[in-house]
């Protein structure tokens, strides 16, 4: 399991500090799916890139980010870059649209496998056709270009990626909100599915309460770069004890109807 | 009898050479009265957006007819144009763009009503002062602010929604509204719409999002792929969807702790070249679906265009 | 932001207002001899001498440590309350004693020596083509002059050599002083720099924006023609229009200014094309803005950082185009400008004198202010958009 104590990451700009997140502890399990949800903001990006050690360099990072016994936020680039991808993966909104133009999506899977894990050539084309199966993605589509492709199926191919190394665990930020609702629902389906047959540990970030509440087992709430309340999914629809879920939770609660009319 | 602000007939649209056609929109009716308001719902590529800009005038219509407050855009002069779009207001899709960068929140909401020299100019900013305050800016601190460099997205879109209040039009035509807005504060613009439609205004609001659709307009319309598969009263659309799309829409939004249901199938490919659109996904599909469905009523204010509703 | 071109800019500005003002030498004036070398080289060649005599100062002293200097000169009025009987003499190495003018019988005393003078030269007993000053000098011992007799009330003599070294830059080939032309030449360099680009400014964003907005036959139309006045080839007709215009400093300004506005205006038309396209124009257009609200209220402000980079990065063009017409001579004489100095030191012999003091400082002061321009247009581009500065990432 992935542990954050008392993350802190403050950005040095020209102008001024800013703190984006501020003390924040959480936990990812695995075969678990924790959410974090807040307001569109840099807090939660922040936190996600902290564990993968991807902070600019006007950031600085305080606090412990405990993973397989020893803590990565101070640890050296060379190790970071030894897990980066391959026990941790991750999934942003724009991922999409990062796609290398002028590549297949199977060979681009196959390059990662090449690359990262030394697999031989055949071994990673058969093997980049079976993770797009796992992600919904039939055989016509390894040939496919990226332009060729829907918005879901492109969020699928970088799924596809994120997993290709068999991670433990999966940090997903806002994989979804660029994708209609029908979309949103497949692909939110899909990694909920992967948890629950991999046993791979996922940490979905979002501004979308709902979505969050439908898919995870566990919610915490961000709001202005601190930890507000954390529990199981469950307890934070119904009883919520902060101020700002009680206002998450009720704005949701309209939006879907419930208590509404 | 009242005199519609709105007719739209049988609106086609499409782009591209001669080789390559896409339809954006194809055959589409509408119709607003005063005080009245539709949501048009659908996905990216629905052909939503080019609807309300027909509505305009802004997109050119390759077939069909459409009129605002009784003229028909296609014989109208320049001049009668820039005056029907001054009794309309259009809130565009991205709010980016559509605010002069370098301008104040305050400027920017003044401006057209200095273009149209409507009050004049001292009166020009109070209004738009007023105007912000309704659009939930009250901070006066940020009405000096330059829209590009210090607003965040979701006050860039108040203050784009201010801007197109900014002549008092009759009618006001919005895309995507409320989509740079936390959900607390989604419900907030639409109450400021909502109000100036019982003051009379008509609205006419693109959105994808069918809950808020149903939540802040009296008709919705369901739009996919450029056809209109689906109308009727908002609340029914919700609970009792007919259209196969309309409910995988419906079933498709994460409810409270309840997963979401996905009622399309998967496909490679979305053509529906020949028949009905949504054939290529519909899971309830017939062979009767390689015609095209027309609408049909089938009820009171609803029209459906499928061989097989369900509900 | 602490740039060393903002200072270094600042630094120009005020030589170039101040400077002329605070030289002392007028740098029309001839002062020394042709191609002096500056003082601080060294050598056997003795310095100006520029010293005057006065009723307060009747005696001037100095041991001359060089060879003797090509000429002397000796000037002036001494007027007298009485009737005088004075005498200018000079005490030569060895204590020889010369009298080099005596007193008239009027009260103005008029002095007029030139050590050219043939028959100054026979006064002092050297022959027509020989030289006066190496009787009156030698090396390592000293000269004096004094005026004897009666003390003058009012004048002044002024005694000059042109001597082998003069000021900070030495001279040029009319023995004027190079530091007070440099000087000159920065104020010169400045204005048709900035005149020009200007000028150029102005006509690309009015010509783009139009172009750019307007569209369609006229947008054609005007970019052709842009084409056609890239394709000129500049230099030739340059020196066709200097011909028949002339060979001031606004000529030259104007056809700078007329001859380089064509990449600004295609800047600003691409920008224009694109902004005319944005939601918030066509909005404009919707609700009855007339082109020129558009144009004026909105593309111009939003053009102006563009063109704020275009301005200063095409400054140093201007220059170093002057420069390039002022050294094949298409410009006015009587103006001072580093390339007209490059012009005359290649045409009057500066090269083969060795004269590296005239060469030198108009060639770096070229350099150095276009580079100090360019500088600055970096840092102005960086002010108008942060994702150009180095280490800022979104």
């Amino acid at each position: 399991m992935i542990c954050i104590r008392d993350l802190s990451v403050t950005y040095d700009t020209n102008a001024r500090k800013v703190r984006a997140v501020r003390e924040a502890s959480i936990d990812i399990h695995h075969s678990a799916v924790t959410a974090i949800v807040g307001e569109s903001g840099g807090g939660k990006s922040s936190l996600i890139y902290s564990i993968l050690g991807l902070l600019p360099p006007e950031a600085t990072a305080t606090g412990k980010i405990l993973f397989e016994g020893s803590d990565i936020l101070s640890a050296p680039e060379a190790t970071r870059r030894d897990f980066r991808g391959i026990k941790v993966a991750l999934v942003t909104q724009g991922a999409m649209n990062s796609l290398t133009p002028v590549i297949s999506v199977g060979e681009q899977i196959a390059e990662t496998l090449r690359t990262r894990l030394g697999t031989r050539r055949r071994e990673a084309a058969v093997k980049a056709s079976e993770l797009l199966e796992m992600v919904g993605l039939g055989p016509s589509f390894a040939v496919r270009f990226p332009h060729e492709l829907s918005g879901g199926e492109k969020q699928r191919v970088v799924i596809a990626l994120a997993i290709s190394c068999s991670p433990v665990f999966l940090l997903a930020d806002e994989p979804t909100s660029a994708l209609d609702v029908i979309t949103q629902a497949e692909i939110i389906t899909l990694l909920g599915g992967m948890v629950r047959e991999t046993g791979m540990g996922l940490l979905l970030v979002t501004h979308d309460l709902p979505l969050a509440s439908s898919v995870s087992d566990s919610i915490s709430v961000m709001h202005q770069g601190k930890i507000v309340e954390s529990g199981p999914a469950e307890k934070i629809m119904t009883s919520p004890l902060h101020p700002h879920t009680r206002d998450l939770v009720f704005a949701a609660n309209l939006a879907t109807g419930r208590g509404f009319q | 009898m009242r005199s519609p602000l709105l007719v739209a007939q049988k609106i086609t649209v499409s782009f591209g050479s001669a080789r390559s056609q896409v339809q954006a929109l194809a055959g589409t009716d509408l119709e607003i009265f005063p005080g009245e308001s539709l949501a048009i719902v659908g996905e990216s590529g629905s052909g939503k957006t080019t609807l309300l800009r027909a509505c305009l005038g802004l997109t050119a219509i390759s077939g069909g007819y459409a009129s605002l407050f009784g003229k028909d855009l296609s014989l109208c002069s320049r001049g009668e144009l820039v005056f029907l779009r001054r009794r309309s207001g259009y809130v565009p899709q991205d709010p980016f763009g559509c605010v002069p960068p370098t301008l104040s929140a305050l400027d920017a909401v003044s401006e057209p009503m200095l273009i149209a020299d409507s009050p004049g100019k001292k009166r020009a900013s109070e209004r738009a002062g007023e105007l912000l305050v309704e659009c939930g800016l009250a901070d006066r601190e940020i009405w000096k602010e330059r829209v590009r460099f210090s607003l965040s997205g979701g006050q860039r879109q108040r203050v784009s929604i201010a801007r197109a209040l900014a002549l008092d039009p009759e009618l006001l035509l919005a895309d995507e509204p409320a989509s740079m807005q936390d959900a607390a504060t989604r419900k907030g613009i639409m109450e400021i719409l909502r109000k100036r439609c019982e003051k009379g205004m008509g609205l006419v609001m693109a959105t994808h999002d069918l809950l808020l659709a149903s939540a802040s307009a009296s008709r919705v319309m369901v739009l996919y792929r450029g056809h209109v598969v689906e109308t009727g009263p908002s609340k029914d659309l919700l609970s009792t969807p007919a259209h196969p799309y309309t409910r995988a829409l419906g079933a498709a939004l994460p409810g409270m702790g309840h997963s979401p249901q996905i009622l399309v199938r998967r496909t490679d490919s979305l053509s529906g070249k020949t028949g009905c659109v949504f054939s290529a996904r519909c899971p309830r599909r017939t062979e009767k679906c390689s015609t095209p469905p027309f609408l049909i009523q089938i009820g009171a204010g609803r029209t459906v265009a499928c061989w097989n509703p369900g509900g | 932001m602490p740039r060393w071109s903002f200072a270094a800019f600042f630094i120009i500005v005020a030589a170039a207002i101040a400077g002329p003002s605070l030289l002392q030498t007028d740098p029309f004036e001839s002062v020394a001899r042709p191609f002096a070398p500056p003082v601080w080289t060294g050598g056997e060649e003795g310095p100006a001498l520029a010293v005057s005599l006065s009723p307060s100062k009747t005696l001037f002293e100095k041991k001359w440590n060089w060879s003797p200097p090509e000429n002397i000169s000796i000037r002036g009025t001494l007027s007298f309350e009485e009737d005088p009987s004075a005498s200018l003499v000079w005490t030569g190495p060895g204590g020889e004693r010369f009298v080099l003018a005596v007193s008239g019988d009027t009260r103005e005393w008029l002095i007029d020596i030139d050590a050219r003078d043939v028959s100054f030269k026979a006064s002092l007993g050297v022959p027509p083509f020989g030289n006066a000053t190496s009787v009156l000098f030698r090396n390592h011992e000293n000269i004096r002059v004094e005026i004897e007799g009666t003390t003058p009330s009012a004048g002044k003599i002024e005694i000059r050599t042109p001597g082998g070294k003069w000021g900070l830059m030495g001279t040029d080939q009319r023995g004027r002083d190079v530091l007070s032309l440099f000087t000159e030449g920065i104020r010169i360099s400045l204005i048709v720099g900035l005149a020009a680009t200007l000028i150029s400014s102005a006509l690309g964003l009015l010509v783009g924006l139009s172009s750019g907005y307007l569209g369609g036959k006229i947008d054609s139309f005007i970019m052709r023609g842009v084409d056609v006045l890239l394709s000129i080839p500049v230099l030739p007709i340059l020196m066709v229009i200097v011909g028949i215009w002339g060979k001031g400093l606004w000529q030259l300004i104007l056809i700078l200014g007329l001859f380089s506005w064509m990449g600004t205006a295609r800047t600003v038309r691409s920008l224009a094309l694109t902004l005319r396209e944005s939601c918030y124009v066509e909005n404009l257009r919707s609700i009855g803005a007339s082109p020129w609200y558009i144009l004026w209220r909105h593309l111009v402000p939003e053009a102006l950082p563009v063109l704020l980079a275009a301005v200063t990065l095409g400054v140093p063009g201007a220059i170093l185009a002057e420069a390039g017409l002022s050294f094949l001579g298409l410009s006015d004489p009587r103006i001072i400008s580093w390339g007209r100095m490059l012009h005359e030191a290649h045409g009057f012999g500066a090269f083969t004198a060795g004269a590296w003091w005239l060469i030198l400082p108009p060639g770096i002061g070229i350099s150095v202010i276009c580079l100090v321009f360019l500088d600055m247009g970096r840092a102005l581009e960086e002010i108008a958009d942060p994702r150009l500065v180095k280490g800022n990432r979104k």
